[in-house]
């Protein structure tokens, strides 16, 4: 039986899914390590957001496997989403609730309540101002909605973070911020598995970059020790060939 | 707090925060409010006016002077039928049968054969009553709460998220039915208090109060589980309200008149003025006890005669015109009681057709459970015609024997018995009508319904599993 505490916090192996007639993953295979960042770059359909379905346990995979933190999310998807915490693409909360009210509300539905200090905190730490914490999300930007949804992450205080575009929107200031909350998020052995078309981003925070293409990872590149984290010339090049745009 | 209350919870923080829920919601509350007291203070004008009214025809009665028993059969009664004591929360069938009814000799009251009585009075809109709104308003403002409360979910993404928490498609779908079925509860709660309030002075029985209380909140939740799960299974909120409106219009509006007329056609009763000439037919057919060489009343007469004794009419120590009358009453009677059975039995045919397809709308089964317990329904219209009719027959059988007996001690050309007698003819006095009494009646109505509820809660099943395919 596998130990939840020592199995790789993100397990997929020779993953196949298709939507019909159409294949999206083709042998995916894909480990997170807790307290590993990786960045999963590919072009669009390429087949980023089914992975994440996948680890969710929304869809049931034609064949392979997936493991969250040693669980399988088809099998028991309550058991696995409780060791994740999601921030998808297109942040929409509940706009009839303050940025208080909705991380409060979705910590309860996870059985995760946690006291006003550690929900301020979390909506501190993503740099939304004390005057925006008890306002209703109907007068937020798209930015402070992508706040207050990794605030909402954040404060799951979960082992793995899966985060869909979540720079998307943001302001380069509020990147910042945000690669600096990952870094933490790391120092606390979270393992996170970020989605993104923000190559730049990737670079600055991601310790592995694997790019997807027709449903495998087609190459992967591990961060540098020594020097420049990453060859942003190559990982360029090979970004603009497996997306077929420039980055 | 588990998932489902949190959730249920959530949809009323929603409401209370949704200016146009707020107003709408309040809207109805107070139109049941008003239409509560309105139709109350209707009623209690009626009753003044009927109790009002038959004092004023009896006591007419009672002065009037000596006169022939004859002719005071033809003077006749009024009768004003007293209104249930919950009518004013469902007016049923009253507004279109009346509550006043004249009898006399010879003919029994109009009402039996009036074309009001035809089953399509069931699909009519009647008064602004309570029930009114409850049956036909409310589920409209069910629908605009809830059409959107998961497809929404779904369209704005935060499915995904809420599923992400760990929550399973049964315990949103359950939570949506908790929050809206409560507030499908919260706008009869006015009713209902109304109902209660009844019940509580004494003027209707806990029981009708009780089950009349079960059968609209079964009738609330109906529309509030229906416009979830529906929600669930679209994908956007504008499908959802387009399905759901053609779900009210189909079971609110055309079913509940298109059945009726499928049954007046496949059963069609005789108009009124049919009726009168094949009634007119039969009384000829019996006879005339005018003419001297009819045999019905030639035997009628023999046997009489044998039964006193004596060889002629003019013999007889009582006057043969009176027995003529009461015999002739007798045989009238019987004709227009046969008639109005027949009838009654093809109105039954009538209405078991539309309750047996109240399945498809549960609109008709609210309706007639809503009418029977609260008194005005045609059954109970019908006891009292019924009621009526057997005091009529009492009436004028007590006049015709009266002038059978008492005119051969009077004599003269223009006879007449004294106005005292007057005092003496018997008064109507109705028994209120039990709608519980034949539990028949109420059965298979909450079986429509209970089995809606339970059809809803089979298909929420089916919509929570594909909660989670459809947040891919």
């Amino acid at each position: 039986m596998t130990n939840i505490f020592t199995a790789p916090a993100i397990a997929i192996d020779g993953l196949h899914h298709s939507y019909g007639a159409n294949p999206v993953l083709r042998g995916l295979d894909l480990t997170v390590q807790r307290g590993e960042i990786y960045a999963l770059l590919g072009g669009n359909g390429a087949g980023k957001s089914t992975t994440l379905s996948a680890l969710l346990g929304f869809l049931r995979p034609g064949s392979g496997s997936v493991r969250v933190c040693g669980t399988d999310p088809v099998a028991d998807a309550r058991a696995a989403r409780s060791q994740m915490a999601y921030v998808p693409e297109n942040v929409s909360l509940y706009e009839h609730l303050t940025a208080r009210e909705n991380i409060g509300y979705f910590l309860a539905l996870a059985k995760a309540e946690r006291g006003d200090d550690a929900i301020e905190a979390a909506l501190s730490a993503v740099g939304l101002t004390q005057a925006a914490w008890d306002k209703r999300l109907s007068g937020f930007s798209k930015g402070m909605r992508q706040k207050v949804a990794i605030a909402l992450a954040l404060a799951r205080d979960v082992p793995v973070l899966l985060l869909d575009e979540p720079t998307s929107g943001l302001d380069p200031r509020a990147v910042l911020e945000f690669n600096r909350l990952l870094d933490a998020a790391r120092e606390r052995e979270v393992a996170v598995l970020m989605v993104t078309h923000d190559l730049v981003s990737a670079v600055d925070i991601a310790d592995r970059i694997g790019f997807l293409s027709e449903g495998k990872i087609e190459e992967e590149q591990t961060a540098s020790t020594a020097g420049p984290r990453f060859d942003l010339n190559a990982l360029h090049d090979r970004y603009t060939l497996v997306a077929g745009a420039p980055a | 707090m588990t998932a489902v209350k949190l959730i249920a919870r959530e949809e009323w923080r929603m409401l209370a925060r949704n200016r146009s829920g707020l107003i709408a919601t309040g809207l109805l509350v107070l139109l049941i409010l008003v239409a509560g007291f309105t139709s109350l203070e209707s009623r209690s004008a009626i009753e003044a006016d009927r109790t009002r009214y038959q004092t004023s025809v009896d006591e007419t009665f009672d002065a009037q002077p000596d006169r022939h028993p004859h002719r005071m059969v033809h003077y006749g009664q009024f009768l004003f039928r007293p209104i249930a004591p919950l009518a004013f929360f469902d007016a049923g069938v009253n507004s279109f049968t009346g509550n006043t009814i004249f009898l006399e000799g010879h003919r029994q009251n109009s009402a039996n054969f009036a074309e009001a009585r035809q089953s399509s009075l069931l699909l009519r809109f009647g008064q602004l009553t309570p029930a009114f709104i409850l049956q036909t308003l409310a589920p409209l403002l069910l629908i605009f709460l809830a059409f959107a409360s998961v497809a929404r979910e779904k369209e704005r993404a935060t499915l995904k998220l809420l599923l992400a928490q760990g929550i399973g498609g049964r315990s949103l779908i359950a939570g949506k039915m908790l929050g809206h079925g409560a507030i499908a509860l919260a706008v009869g709660l006015p009713a209902f208090a109304l109902l209660l309030g009844f019940a509580a002075t004494g003027a209707a029985n806990w029981a009708t109060v009780g089950v009349m209380i079960i059968a609209y909140a079964c009738w609330l939740l109906l529309w509030a589980f229906a416009s979830v799960i529906i929600s669930a299974l679209v994908a956007r909120p504008r499908d959802a309200l387009a399905i759901l409106m053609g779900l009210w219009m189909i079971t609110i509006i055309l079913l509940p008149r298109a059945l009726p007329e499928a049954a007046s056609a496949q059963n069609q009763l005789a108009t009124k003025i049919e009726t009168e000439i094949a009634l007119h037919r039969d009384l000829l057919e019996i006879g005339d006890s005018h003419d001297p060489d009819d045999p019905y009343f030639n035997d009628f007469r023999d046997e009489v005669l044998d039964r006193y004794g004596v060889r002629t009419v003019e013999e007889l120590p009582v006057q043969y015109a009176g027995l003529v009358a009461i015999e002739g009453e007798r045989l009238t009677t019987q004709i227009y009681a046969d008639a109005a059975q027949r009838q009654a039995a093809r109105e039954r045919e009538q209405n078991a057709f539309v309750h047996t397809f109240s399945v498809l709308s549960p609109l008709i089964a609210i309706r007639q459970l809503s009418m029977t317990l609260a008194g005005s329904d045609p059954a109970a219209h019908q006891d009292f015609l019924d009621q009526s009719e057997a005091f009529r027959y009492e009436f004028v059988q007590r006049l015709n024997r009266m002038q059978a007996e008492l005119l051969p001690g009077i004599g003269g050309e223009d006879p007449r018995i004294s106005a005292a007698y007057w005092q003496e003819v018997p008064r109507f006095s109705y028994s209120p009508f039990n709608p519980l009494a034949d539990g028949t009646r109420i059965t298979w109505p909450l079986l429509v319904l209970a089995g809606w509820l339970a059809a809803l809660c089979v298909l929420a099943l089916f919509a929570a599993r594909r909660i989670g395919g459809v947040a891919r």
